[in-house]
């Protein structure tokens, strides 16, 4: 399921309708701490004039909150954020993929969790807690391999 | 939007009153702070609400696997939601983020067929079918019912009567339209305020304090840039401070890490050491029904709250 | 008059038809697409015509003289016109026949442009084709057309306007000064409008109300304009020339003795916001709208005195009034009007910018709106000009304008409110005027000065220092000691982030039509675009009249614009009503219901179902009779006959069944038939194609008045003749042209549904559709359904369907 989009046949008439207001990286928190980052307004921007192709090569387009907020905010309801995660999605496919992110999804892929267990049974005990059960990781492995994720990353 | 303090108002036609959950924990939560856990148990035990446990997986976090690989996401999430189907009850999560990816990826299972069906496909090879027979929660939500409200009331012990701050997590309630709960009114969205109702309903002070519902950092931080995702957390303690909030209200364990940890790295960064300590909603309703701190688990914070207790008489 | 007419029309009772066909290029908009050439050939052989041909604009002078000389050089007795809709032309060419000699009602037109070249732009053959079927059907239906004249009816000599803004003010004006006797209704307690809420006016910089305030002492003091204030219209009835109003007058307490001493006023103990003042300051229960009001009148709010129901608990005003003008037992009257047209000026409201939360509206105290800012620096406002922050009533140094609040949006309205970029240049040199030291910044998208004298003022803004940035704030945050405010956003020029520090923010909020007008869309018939704006009959030739004859609009209700556009379209709509009232009579188009008294069985059931309690009659009379004068000509009581004793003229079933007939001639299975009303559903696809929005070429549309005209037995007859599918299109249903004719459609289709079921004909080859003359979207994707869902009829489902159908005829007559 590599192939599978948000929203299905998200192209340029969806965001057409931008017009540069602003409102949209005016709320963004990517941009307001890393100032390099492009916010939504720049990467419509991009993707209208310079194609989609050459935003997927950009390492900026991983700095996003994924907040919402620019959705929220844009007056002409374009689909902001489902627009920005096919982006990533196929930048991912090209190998443009954050190594800290890449690492975590790794960790998932093999253990079912996000989180790796330290002397976890005890620290839980010392809260009358029972010990955690396993996280079906066969099944999240055999998942995976079946929606193809290991096209992306390998594991 | 603007609901008088201490008044927990009645909204919308009375559902299905549901006592019986599934429970959702994440991975953050048992493992790095099971003290969230024993006190949602406790708080739960004694609201009568059954918590079941089933053998969930990793949610997966919208912020990482959804960028990634779309499908994945999907279908991982499908799996829990198949797992909370079998066993007929709906889900309840205790972060922002598995309650965004489980309710976002129920709803769009059960809208778009041809979604759902290559779902199920994939399903098929673990013997697991995406029915849409269930709904998701958050433990807030819970909290926030009329029926529960009357036995949160019933089991007071002491009232909570500090000057809090609450943080909903972006995730929590964005995108509305998806996100808002089935128990709330609309109007809430996309700015609620039903944790606010919630703390002066335990006898705290509600503070409206500056950009409220911006986002805490964390996606940017575990991403990409852990400096750049406590720049925003440290954006946000500005306002939490000009408004003289003695402690935050988080409903997500990545909100609290954020602002846990996140004040003591920022604490070393710019030298400061006027911290605000941050409960987990459901510590909270502990401590309001007579836990103990350590009960609920506050020994792991990295920030103490003993000596702001102590100030309200908890010891 | 007429007898002129008669003399100089030829007789065409004959039955030899000699037809002249014509077929527009338009130039390429029909040319580039549909051969014209072609389908002018093709015309030839069409039964009865007697010439065809092809020009590039027949609408043009040439075009006209062609037709007119046909018409006398090959005796035409009948003119076919292939070209646009009949919605823009059909004057024009009914025009040339007359001069001609050929009654008017002898031409007709084949929508060629609007309904087919510009809807399937990139199928050439398919619009040629389509051209073709068009032609035949209007072919044969002029075959059918028989010379009619319209009935002349007087029209009174007095006009209506509805709202007392300033557009208000200058049709009354204009209609009174040509010598009519004008009502000028206006809902508040005096005239002015949003103009008398305004400090200054771009771009000339003029004192608003000192300019408004002449006209509305001319219009208090015009011995032909009757100001009725607090008054509302409540019901209207009647027609171009005669209509009657209902005007409710609510109880002023206040009589005419009253010399606005305003010695009333410091004794009432009653505080209420102000709603002139944009809700700045207060008002006691008995005030004057403003100081410069028309009439010079106070008057007392009675929601807000504590005397009510006649129980007067309180008389203070009362005692205090020297005159003794004060009366509490006032009551409202009802006034009835008779009128000969209508201006409708009903204005607009401001945006409430309380649903953006971002920006801190109604939280945060220093940002304001425009409104409220023309008010606090206005003289005579609240602080008596004095432009000061709410929070400390100190002046602001640094002020930030941001633009598009409540406008070009999908979350509140999405269309550019006009005015609020020059308003806001007008007010950023109106602080630099009174205090040239204040740092004044405008976040806009784009800045709108189009008008004459408007690059100008903005020019002179960023002359005088006002700084402009492209890029509107994300949010505001508040300072919580001071109230200062931050903008945080990005400035799009630079590509860098904001935090733009300001002391004061004045949102600069659109304009929407306004609510709380009585319900004058519903009793005038009038449609409203999306927006809710009043749609005008034509946007470009006819942008002050409305579908509804003698009904004319004006000012902003028509659409957001500044005070000079409104003047003039006031004017406009003046000079239109004049035209009326001047010619003293109108002609009623010769399309009423007719009935046949031989045939008539005195049922009823038409007398019933005419919004117009047109058809009189009676049992015992033993016959019904249309009253002509009170026809509308919708046709909703044809198809309730069921003895064929009723006809529409000019629409009759003769005439509708041989377009039906020719449009299913060739190739019906693949075909829907459309039968779309004038007012609405016409005109929605019309609006499609003046989109170009593009749809299957599939459909052929007959146009009827209302939809209510639409018989079953057509329906039927279409599907004996093997039709893929029938849509039948009205207005939605509260919004019908004739009132309510529409529902006869609603129960007509479901009574016909019902019998298909029970005859095993397949239901979706029905469709009802309401679209408005809006909705071009909406009618472009009914058809790519039903085109979509012809591609499941199977022809053997077609041919069993005729079979049943003719069992039944054969059985019980007919299936309705």
């Amino acid at each position: 399921m590599t192939d599978m989009v948000v929203r299905t046949g998200l192209s340029r008439k969806d965001i057409y309708e931008c017009y540069q207001c602003a409102r949209c990286t005016g709320s963004c928190p990517a941009l307001e701490v890393r100032p390099d980052a492009y916010g939504p307004r720049e990467t419509i921007l991009r993707w209208l004039d310079q194609g989609r192709d050459k935003l997927t090569r950009d390492k900026h387009i991983w700095l996003c909150c994924t907040c919402n907020v620019c959705e929220e905010r844009c007056p002409q309801m374009l689909p902001i954020s489902d627009l920005l995660t096919d982006l990533r999605n196929l930048a991912a496919r090209r190998g443009n993929i954050p190594d800290r992110l890449a690492a975590a999804i790794r960790l998932l892929a093999v253990t079912g969790r996000t989180m790796i267990v330290h002397q976890l049974d005890e620290m839980r005990a010392h809260h009358g807690l029972e010990p955690l059960p396993p996280a079906a990781a066969e099944e999240v492995r055999a998942i995976l391999k079946e929606t193809g994720l290991d096209e992306v990353i390998e594991f | 939007m603007n609901s008088s303090p201490g008044r927990f108002s009645r909204r919308g036609a009375p559902k299905k009153v549901i006592m019986k959950y599934a429970l959702y924990l994440g991975c953050s939560i048992p493992i790095k702070y099971p003290g969230f856990e024993a006190a949602t148990r406790l708080v739960c035990e004694k609201l009568e609400i059954e918590l079941v446990d089933l053998s969930f997986s990793c949610c997966p976090p919208s912020t990482s696997m959804k960028q990634v690989h779309y499908g994945s996401w999907l279908a991982l999430a499908a799996r829990n939601l198949c797992v909370a189907e079998e066993a007929g009850l709906d889900l309840l999560t205790l972060c922002s983020g598995c309650v965004n990816t489980l309710k976002e990826a129920n709803h769009i299972l059960k809208e778009n067929d041809s979604k759902r069906r290559r779902v199920n496909r994939v399903l098929k090879s673990v013997n697991h079918r995406f029915e849409g027979t269930i709904e998701v929660t958050h433990i807030l939500d819970v909290l926030c019912q009329d029926s529960v409200q009357d036995k949160i009331k019933a089991l007071k012990a002491r009232d909570i009567p500090l000057r809090m701050g609450a943080h909903y997590g972006c995730h929590y309630f964005r995108p509305s339209a998806v996100m808002k709960p089935q128990v709330l009114d609309e109007d809430e969205y996309p700015l609620p305020m039903h944790m606010d109702e919630l703390l002066s309903f335990i006898g705290a002070e509600p503070i409206q304090f500056g950009r409220k519902y911006l986002c805490c950092g964390m996606p940017l931080g575990a991403n990409m840039d852990q400096d750049a995702g406590y720049a925003l957390t440290r954006e946000k303690l500005f306002h939490i401070r000009a408004s003289n909030v003695q402690a935050l209200s988080v409903v997500c364990p990545s909100c609290f890490e954020q602002f846990d940890m996140g004040q003591i790295i920022l604490g070393r960064k710019y030298k400061e050491k006027d911290h605000i300590p941050t409960f987990y909603l459901t510590q909270l309703l502990g401590l309001y029904m007579g836990m103990s701190p350590t009960e609920v688990g506050m020994d792991v914070h990295r920030i103490k709250t003993r000596k702001l207790l102590k100030t309200i008489g908890i010891e | 008059m007429k007898e002129n007419l008669e003399e100089r029309e030829r007789d065409f009772e004959s039955n030899d038809l000699r037809i002249g066909v014509y077929v527009c290029h338009c130039g390429k908009n029909i040319g580039g697409t549909v051969r014209c050439e072609e389908v002018a050939e093709f015309a030839k052989d069409l039964p009865g015509v007697a010439l065809a041909a092809d020009s590039l604009y027949m609408c043009s002078e040439p075009g006209q003289e062609q037709i007119k000389s046909d018409i006398k050089e090959h005796q035409l007795n009948r003119v076919v016109v292939a070209s646009c809709t009949p919605r823009l032309h059909e004057p024009t060419f009914r025009a040339a026949c007359e001069s001609a000699g050929l009654n008017q009602y002898l031409m007709e037109m084949a929508n060629i442009r609007e309904h087919c070249s510009w809807v399937h732009l990139h199928d050439k053959d398919s619009a040629t084709e389509k051209a073709k079927d068009l032609v035949a059907m209007s072919v044969s239906r002029v075959s059918r057309l028989v010379p009619q004249h319209e009935l002349t009816v007087p029209v009174a000599r007095k006009a209506l306007v509805i709202g007392g803004g300033v557009a208000g003010i200058q049709s009354a004006l204009d209609m009174a000064d040509a010598g009519y006797k004008v009502y000028l209704v206006e809902k508040s307690g005096s005239i002015g409008g949003r103009m008398a809420q305004i400090d200054k006016t771009f771009p000339t910089m003029d004192c608003s109300i000192c300019i408004l305030a002449p006209k509305m002492s001319e219009v208090g003091r015009h011995p032909n304009i009757e100001l009725l204030t607090l008054a509302d219209v409540q019901d209207v009835s009647g027609h171009v020339g005669n209509f009657r109003v209902k005007v409710l007058k609510k109880a002023r307490y206040v009589s005419d003795e009253c010399t606005s001493c305003g010695d009333c006023v410091d004794p009432c103990p009653q505080l209420v916001p102000d709603e002139f003042e944009a809700g700045l300051s207060f008002r006691k229960a008995i005030h004057i709208p403003f100081p410069q009001a028309v009439p010079s009148k106070f008057r007392i709010d009675m929601e807000n005195c504590l005397n009510k129901e006649g129980i007067v608990a309180c008389d203070k005003c009362y005692r205090a009034c020297e005159h003794k003008c004060i009366h509490f037992g006032d009551r409202d009257e009802t006034i009835d009007l008779e009128v000969g047209t209508i201006v409708v000026a009903t204005g607009v409201d401001v945006f409430d910018p309380r649903g953006l939360t971002e920006f801190g509206y109604a939280r945060f105290p220093n940002v304001i709106t425009t409104l409220e800012f023309e008010r606090l620096i206005n003289a005579g406002g609240p602080t008596s000009g004095e432009l000061i922050r709410p929070s400390n009533r100190l002046r602001p140094k640094k002020i930030a304008f941001i633009q598009c609040i409540g406008s070009r949006s999908k979350r509140s309205n999405p269309y550019c409110s006009n005015v609020c970029c020059m308003n806001t240049i007008k007010d950023s040199l109106l602080i630099k005027e009174h205090w040239p030291d204040t740092e004044i910044t405008v976040f806009y998208i784009d800045i709108r000065a189009f008008g004459k004298g408007f690059e100008d003022l903005f020019n002179r803004s960023r002359r005088e220092g006002v700084s402009y940035i492209r890029g509107i704030p994300g949010e505001i945050v508040e300072d919580l000691e001071t109230k200062d405010l931050t903008l945080i956003g990005e400035n799009t020029l630079l590509g860098r982030r904001y935090r733009h520090h300001a002391d004061m923010v004045i949102l600069s909020v659109g304009i929407k039509p306004s609510t709380n007008t009585g319900g004058v869309q519903r009793l005038l018939n009038l449609s409203t675009d999306i927006d809710g704006f009043y749609m005008e009959a034509h946007p470009k030739l006819r942008p002050v009249d409305t579908t509804t004859g003698g009904v004319f609009l004006a000012g902003t209700a028509e659409g957001p614009k500044d005070i000079k556009d409104s003047v003039t379209q006031a004017s406009a709509a003046a000079s239109r009503a004049n035209i009326l009232m001047s010619k003293g009579e109108v002609q009623i188009p010769a399309i009423t219901a007719k009935i046949d008294a031989d045939k008539c069985n005195a049922c009823g059931l038409c007398a019933r179902v005419c919004p117009y309690h047109a058809i009189v009659g009676s049992k015992e009379q033993g016959y019904y009779r249309v009253i002509e004068a009170m026809c509308q000509g919708c046709g909703a009581c044809v198809p309730e006959c069921k003895f064929g004793a009723l006809d529409q003229t000019h629409f009759t079933n003769d005439q509708i069944v041989s377009q039906l007939d020719q449009a299913l001639a060739h190739d019906p299975n693949n075909k829907i038939l459309a039968f779309a009303c004038n007012w609405c559903s016409y005109a929605g696809a019309d609006f499609a194609g003046v989109s170009r929005m593009q749809y299957p070429h599939n459909v052929r549309i007959i146009r009827t008045m209302c939809s209510g005209r639409v018989s079953p037995k057509w329906i039927e007859r279409a599907f004996l003749k093997g039709v893929g599918a029938v849509l039948v299109s009205g207005c939605h249903l509260a919004d019908c042209h004739y009132n309510h004719a529409n529902q006869q459609t609603v129960k007509r289709l479901e009574r016909f549904w019902k019998r298909m079921e029970r005859n095993g004909i397949n239901k979706d080859r029905l469709r009802l559709a309401w679209i408005s003359a809006a909705e071009g979207a909406q009618f472009a994707q009914v058809i790519h359904d039903m085109a979509a869902g012809l591609t499941k009829i199977t022809p053997a489902e077609i041919s069993q369907t005729i079979e049943r159908l003719e069992k039944i005829a054969k059985k019980k007559g007919s299936l309705t």
